[in-house]
């Protein structure tokens, strides 16, 4: 379904997201796709390109939220080794579907941004590591690149540029872990996704060990935007440290499910009430996450709350992928904790101990619980051992892990001890 | 340098380092599990957490590099309680059975659940079923105790290079797994129990044997290959349950063969007690006995003396001692691959350590079999290939090294000549010239383009030379070595401190033969053929099987039929049968002695396992000779015989003396010889080459059960040749005719594409082993 | 060895691998595309396929066990004939996912990871599709179809059996 458009508001990578046939090149060109490009080309320097990107204030959109700008000024410049873009299109944290909709329904914004950024990080072969179970998306990707290596957009000389920059779209094959971008790296070397420690750095040792560039698509989307309109243009949209707009994702119990693209601040009661119709059932939600699943759970009492990424760790969580999943008061908290506990454990990539055991115990426990085989004791261990995975592992996975159960365990205490042994005999 | 603090004390470490590494050059204890100081950093087991000052979560230590200033604290109730939990983790899926676990007693798991584990585990689900895998002869395994540190499968994949192992499935569901249906391909297979730290992968060998804290520990020197490494002999009431490296050594592995080959000390092969033959059977006897029979076949004869260079330095002397004193005019052999026993210009031995080596700018193999004669050096070269450092080879086959080489050139060994002539023009047109170099090429008229692989290398600023078996063995080998010279001196790769030339010996102690029996030695074939002759009316054979190794069995053959076999040694092999007399000496690991490795390192045998029988160290057997034979011994005790080891090599003196004896190495001979080419060609159109292999050659590994059973399973055809070579004649796979100067005989071929074409191949301890002795033949399909 | 007949590439797949191992600055990149068009032409990953990948890549066999036993797309067994994967993760479990999977699985006659016996149909459960602006999502062989209910799997699933067993 083509996101819907919210009246009266900014939008950025939704911009021209609703025009019928968006993803064909003489489409989206006659829409202003690229008209951008050739300046960029032609009369930026990388510096310059950066400098914008660091004025704008953009924040990664996939889930870290590092500013893009500060990121590329990281790539060291004179190796001798070839620098890669890798474009993050693995949405795999539940409760996200944002970039799906950029890539199949306005591929070439992606593009137009990825062959900015990649003049930008002087780049000659970048990739597109989109889910497997994107085929289709991958379809509209390739034949998106197809126009526009046919148009001299992408490929040797760039619109007679002389830039040059390939472009592959690469499928994983279902591994939630392979959006963490180091795993993301491994993956595209063809190894099983497991992360790899830092330091280094993807930017100074990523992709073959050279320096490496991952950036969310809704991230890469903004680019064209910004470069066209000025840094201060996009820092002017939202409010202080959360430039621009972001895409939410809204899930669950609301009337009208979807991606919205609205400038950052906007709080989170008008998104769900303005935006997405309102709660299915009773007026308040019960509970909201509000960045995709791996952050922790707000509440009622935090309705209000601006949509930003520093309101949102004063109220106790994180903005992360944007991703908001609303439940209403017929939630069975513990039931939604265990299907999320089983994410966690199917999708470890086992190298951590804390997470490799920690996440297997944690489903099991959580089952035991639902069950109502759970007794005060397991309640001590399941907090326990969730607590002693977050920030013990290599990757963040097993912080996501940890988060579902901690919330349940500190918004619900009395829900879940209603569901112990003692009580439910 | 970098500077910080570690739970309050000051350090200074190299930039880089890791917390963990900069904690242990400081002796304070991390615990760790998947760390390994000698393999690549995986960072995932997560027990070596610390706190970082200013940082809001727990460090993993080992993947942490250090900074200025940094703060460190290894100690806390949070670390503590973090470390238990990591244990609690660990001990989910782990079985409770240490009362039946081999590595009980020598478990880091077990260690760390008393220091830093629950006092109980809170985990009641059920516990995972893993399958186990065939990790070849060696290793057992129990996959449900594996803790996935993963050094298992970084060490198969960095020091074994066999790429064999990895990791299957993800989450819990994870296991370390080998390809189901083969058998792990390593020859440094033993080293995975060692590595282990838990009991998933344990030594099959000594499975159920005893327990860590029941073994007494020795410490001796492997002499297996001339690599000598140091080894911890493990026993237990007198028995060797196995054998370790020791830690802290050059190189921290031991290969299979050297580890394996314990068990031939107790085998029926051992020689306990004198023994003299009554008719076909032996008989023990008492050493007064033994000795008049020795004295009965020697008196006044014409003795010819063979002996392994295997024995300890000591033991070595008492050889050379023994001959003046007794038989003063016999000629002695000690290598049975050396057909030219002219100088060589460069003698048998390194000139640069294995850890030169690794670091040189380039490094070229000519000839050898390094992953089977020299399995450490080997893993060197592979570290250095996977470190982007070039390793280039010419030689007569494709020998498997597990890693990806970077130029390869197939060769035959009549080629050899031209390979240098060619490498020999090439650096003459770059203006680089050695007095003589004219005159050797002179003499050659062919060039065969693999030189340019060799001249290439050269041109690097320091070039390590590993001159393997094939030149070794050359009917012409000392003008080959003298031609390796004149391109390393006209390349500036034999001054001191930049000396590149490195001679592979066959056995230890080539340092101390040449020294010491330079002007004694003969070739073994030709002893060999005195005999046969009856130039000779006894041979005295000192440990080793002429008939068994080598390069002369049928020439050794020949000589036992015509007379009379006295061995001394400890081991008596397929050759014991043809003695005369038998007389126990004892076995490497049963003395105290010095050895010298290839690199002309002293090694030092301390703590000699107690003797099984009546063998005695062969000095005393020497010396008693001598006595027996109405001499006067020139040596009663051990530190006399040590004193005039000392006067004959002042440098082992040295190298004993100093506190830090690997800082001083025994410098290899250099001749000052001009040995020009002998281009003849050889007598037939296909060159002869015979494989060694580390399971099957020597009389110990023969006398190993272990050794001999991965010996079958390693075996490859005993004839093979490129299938081009079969091409070109018209012939097929199968029996085939082989004539050489033996005669004619037929035997099963088959083909490798990893053979140079033109090159018979011969397992020589197959059927066809006696075809050794050849150097050329002829194949045809006509019968014998 | 197996009477099978090995399986192996077309040589148009062999040179569309060629084309493919050209993009990467290594040709082990191309392992997961590769495994997807094996998976594509031979239906499941059996050993000899990725011993067949393996060769054609220059691999180890381990190298593409460890691929093939950690991502959830490749499978190392035959399937049905229609693949259905339902998301039952959060979105989709609030908006009734668990419910349809137990109306399938009560309406094929299987459980959960089994295939019908005529080898028709397969039913799994899936991690988070991507799609939860559409809960309940079902990928049916790849093919995403969202908002879905009870109604909408009983009229799949007539029709493809209606079409006898072609997909
Ligand atoms: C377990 C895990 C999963 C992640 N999944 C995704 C993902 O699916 N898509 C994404 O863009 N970033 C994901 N990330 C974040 C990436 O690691 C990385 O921060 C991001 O791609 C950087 O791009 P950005 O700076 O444009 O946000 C994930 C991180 C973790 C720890
Ligand atoms: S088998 Fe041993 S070495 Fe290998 S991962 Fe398991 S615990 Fe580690
Ligand atoms: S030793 Fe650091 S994580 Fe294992």
């Amino acid at each position: 379904m083509i996101p819907s458009d919210p009246k009266q508001v900014t939008q950025i990578c939704f911009d021209r997201i609703r025009i019928p046939n968006q993803r064909r090149l003489e489409v989206a060109r006659a829409n202003g796709a690229y008209r951008f490009l050739p300046t960029v080309l032609n009369e930026f320097t990388p510096e310059k390109i950066i400098d914008e990107m660091k004025k704008s204030g953009l924040r990664g959109r996939g889930g870290a939220g590092f500013p893009t700008g500060l990121k590329w000024s990281f790539v060291p410049r004179d190796t001798g080794k070839p620098t890669y873009l890798l474009c993050n299109a693995d949405e795999g944290e539940p409760g996200t579907f944002k970039d799906r909709d950029i890539m199949r329904y306005d591929p070439h914004l992606l593009i137009e941004g990825m062959i900015m950024a990649g003049f930008a990080l002087n780049v000659r072969d970048a990739y597109i590591y989109i889910r497997g179970e994107f085929k289709r998306e991958a379809e509209i990707l390739n034949e998106a690149i197809r126009e526009a290596y046919a148009a001299n957009l992408l490929g040797e000389n760039i619109l007679g540029t002389g830039y040059t920059m390939h472009l592959t779209v690469h499928r994983g094959a279902g591994a939630y872990v392979c959006g963490e971008e180091t795993a993301l790296i491994e993956s595209l070397e063809g190894k099983p996704g497991r992360p790899r420690y830092k330091p280094p750095f993807p930017a100074v040792e990523g992709f073959y060990r050279c320096p490496t560039v991952v950036n969310n698509v809704e991230t890469l989307a903004t680019v064209p935007a910004i470069l066209e309109h000025g840094g201060d243009w996009h820092a002017a949209i939202g409010v202080q440290n959360s430039a621009g707009c972001k895409i939410f994702s809204v899930s669950g119990h609301v009337n009208k499910p979807g991606n919205y693209e609205v400038p950052m601040g906007t709080t989170l009661k008008t998104l769900i009430e303005e935006h997405c119709g309102g709660l299915r059932h009773g007026s308040v939600p019960k509970v909201v996450i509000p960045g995709g699943s791996s952050t922790p759970w707000l509440t009622a009492e935090h309705y209000e709350v601006p949509l930003t990424y520093d309101d949102m760790v004063k109220a106790g969580s994180m903005l992360g992928s944007g991703a908001i999943i609303v439940m209403d008061e017929t939630t069975d908290v513990v039931a939604v904790t265990r299907r999320l506990s089983h994410f966690y454990a199917h999708e470890s990539c086992g190298q951590c101990t804390p997470c490799r055991e920690g996440t297997g115990w944690l489903e099991r426990l959580m089952l035991k619980l639902e069950a109502g085989k759970a007794t005060e004791q397991d309640l001590e261990v399941l907090s326990d051992a969730a607590e002693h995975m977050a920030g013990r592992t290599i990757c963040a996975l097993a912080d996501g892990a940890a988060a579902p159960v901690l919330s349940m365990l500190k918004h619900f205490p009395d829900e879940v001890r209603a569901r112990l042994v003692e009580k439910a005999a | 340098m970098t500077t910080l603090f570690i739970d309050d004390r000051e350090v200074t470490v190299e930039p880089g380092t890791s917390i963990l590494e900069a904690c242990r050059q400081h002796g304070v204890d991390v615990p760790y599990f998947c760390y390994h100081p000698e393999l690549s950093v995986a960072a995932n087991c997560r027990m070596c957490l610390v706190e970082v000052e200013g940082w809001n979560k727990p460090a993993a230590s080992c993947c942490t590099p250090v900074s200025e200033g940094m703060k460190v604290r290894t100690q806390s109730e949070a670390l503590r309680k973090d470390r238990a939990m990591i244990m609690e983790y660990l001990l989910i899926h782990h079985p409770l059975d240490c009362p039946v676990c081999d590595q009980g007693g020598d478990c880091k798991l077990q260690d760390y659940a008393v220091d830093y584990g629950p006092s109980k585990g809170r985990y009641t689900e059920p516990k995972r079923a893993v399958i186990n895998y065939d990790l070849g002869p060696f290793v057992n395994t129990c996959m449900t105790r594996c803790i996935h540190c993963t050094r298992c499968v970084r060490f198969a994949n960095e020091v074994a290079g066999t790429g064999d192992m990895g990791v299957l499935n993800r989450g819990d569901h994870m296991t370390i797994a080998g390809i189901v249906e083969d058998a792990l391909e390593s020859e440094l297979s033993g080293n995975l129990p060692d590595i282990c730290p838990v009991g998933a992968l344990l030594d099959k060998p000594s499975h159920d044997v005893s327990r860590p804290w029941e073994l007494t520990h020795h410490r001796s020197t492997c002499t297996q290959c001339p690599n000598g490494c140091d080894i911890n002999i493990e026993s237990r009431d007198e028995r060797v349950i196995r054998i370790r490296p020791v830690e802290g050594s050059p190189e921290p592995w031991i290969c299979d063969r050297g580890r394996y080959v314990y068990d031939a000390f107790r085998s029926p092969q051992r020689i306990l007690e004198p023994k003299l033959r009554r008719g076909d059977a032996f008989e023990p006897a008492s050493w007064d006995e033994a000795f008049a029979r020795v004295v009965e076949l020697t008196r006044g004869k014409r003795v010819g003396i063979v002996f392994s260079p295997c024995w300890s330095l000591e033991g070595l002397m008492s050889i050379r001692l023994m001959r003046d004193a007794v038989f003063p005019d016999a000629k002695v052999a000690f290598d049975l691959h050396r057909r030219d026993m002219r100088p060589f210009a460069f003698e048998e031995g390194f000139s640069m350590t294995t850890a030169q080596i690794e670091a040189a700018d380039r490094v070229v193999v000519l000839g050898s079999d390094l992953r089977q004669r020299l399995p450490l050096l080997m893993q060197r070269l592979r570290k250095r290939v996977r470190n982007g450092r070039p390793v280039s080879r010419i030689g007569a086959m494709n020998y498997r090294t597990n890693v990806r080489l970077t130029q390869d050139a197939l060769i035959r060994p009549r080629d050899w000549h031209a390979v240098i002539a060619r490498a020999m023009e090439q650096v003459q047109e770059l203006g680089k010239t050695a007095a003589g170099m004219d005159d050797w090429l002179a003499r050659v008229e062919a060039r065969h383009e693999a030189g340019k692989v060799l001249a290439d290398a050269l041109m690097a600023d320091s070039c390590a030379l590993v001159v393997g078996e094939e030149i070794r063995s050359h009917e012409d080998a000392a003008a080959l070595v003298y031609g390796l010279d004149l391109l390393m001196r006209a390349c500036g790769h034999a001054e001191p401190g930049r000396d590149g030339r490195n001679l592979v010996p066959e056995e230890m102690n080539a340092q101390m033969l040449s020294a010491v029996f330079g002007d004694v030695r003969t070739s073994a074939r030709d002893l060999f053929a005195a005999a046969g002759a009856g130039e000779l009316d006894a041979l005295l054979l000192i440990g080793s099987d002429p008939v068994g190794d080598g390069l002369f069995p049928s020439a050794a053959d020949a000589a036992l039929r015509k007379v009379p076999l006295i061995q001394i040694g400890a081991i008596d092999g397929d050759v014991g049968r043809r003695a005369a007399v038998k007389l126990p000496a004892a076995a490497y690991a049963e003395i105290e002695g010095t050895f010298l490795n290839m690199e002309g390192r002293v090694r030092v045998a301390s703590k000699p396992v107690k003797s099984l029988g009546q063998e005695r160290p062969l000095w005393k057997v020497m010396m008693r000779l001598v006595q027996e034979m109405g001499g006067e011994p020139p040596v009663v005790s051990l530190d006399e015989l040590r004193e005039r080891l000392f006067a004959a090599m002042p440098a082992v003196r040295e190298a004993c003396a100093s506190a830090t004896c690997d800082a001083c190495l025994v410098p290899v001979a250099r001749n000052r010889v001009q040995v020009l080419p002998n281009t003849q060609p050889p007598a037939f159109p296909l060159d002869v080459v015979s494989r060694y292999s580390m399971y099957r050659e020597g009389m110990w590994a023969r006398a190993s059960a272990l050794l001999s059973e991965a010996g079958r399973i390693h075996a490859l055809d005993d004839v093979i040749v490129h299938p081009d070579t079969l091409a070109s004649l018209g012939l097929e796979a199968g029996p085939l005719t082989i004539e050489s100067f033996l005669g004619k005989e037929t035997f099963r071929v088959g083909t490798r594409e990893d053979v140079s074409p033109g090159v018979i191949y011969i397992a020589k301890r197959g059927v066809a082993g006696h075809l050794s002795d050849v150097t050329s033949a002829r194949l045809s399909g006509e019968a014998s | 060895m197996s009477a099978v007949e090995t399986p192996r590439f077309s040589q148009e797949r062999l040179e569309e691998i060629q084309a493919l191992v050209a993009r990467y600055p290594g040709a082990r990149s191309a392992l997961l595309p590769v495994l997807h068009m094996a998976q594509e032409d031979f239906g499941y990953l059996s050993l000899d396929v990725q011993r067949h990948v393996a060769e054609v890549l220059g691999l180890t066999l381990i190298q593409v066990r460890e691929v093939v036993t950690f991502y959830t797309m490749f499978r190392e067994q035959p399937c049905g004939t229609y693949l259905m994967e339902v998301c039952t993760n959060a979105s989709c479990m609030l908006n009734g996912a668990d419910r349809l999977v137990r109306h399938m699985c009560d309406k094929l006659g299987i459980k959960v990871g089994e295939t019908t016996p005529d080898g028709m149909f397969t039913v799994t459960e899936v991690e988070c599709a991507g799609a939860c602006g559409g809960a309940p999502v079902v990928q049916i062989n790849n093919e995403y179809h969202e908002n879905v209910d009870e109604a909408y799997i009983d009229r799949f699933i007539d029709e493809a059996r209606g079409k006898g067993g072609k997909a």
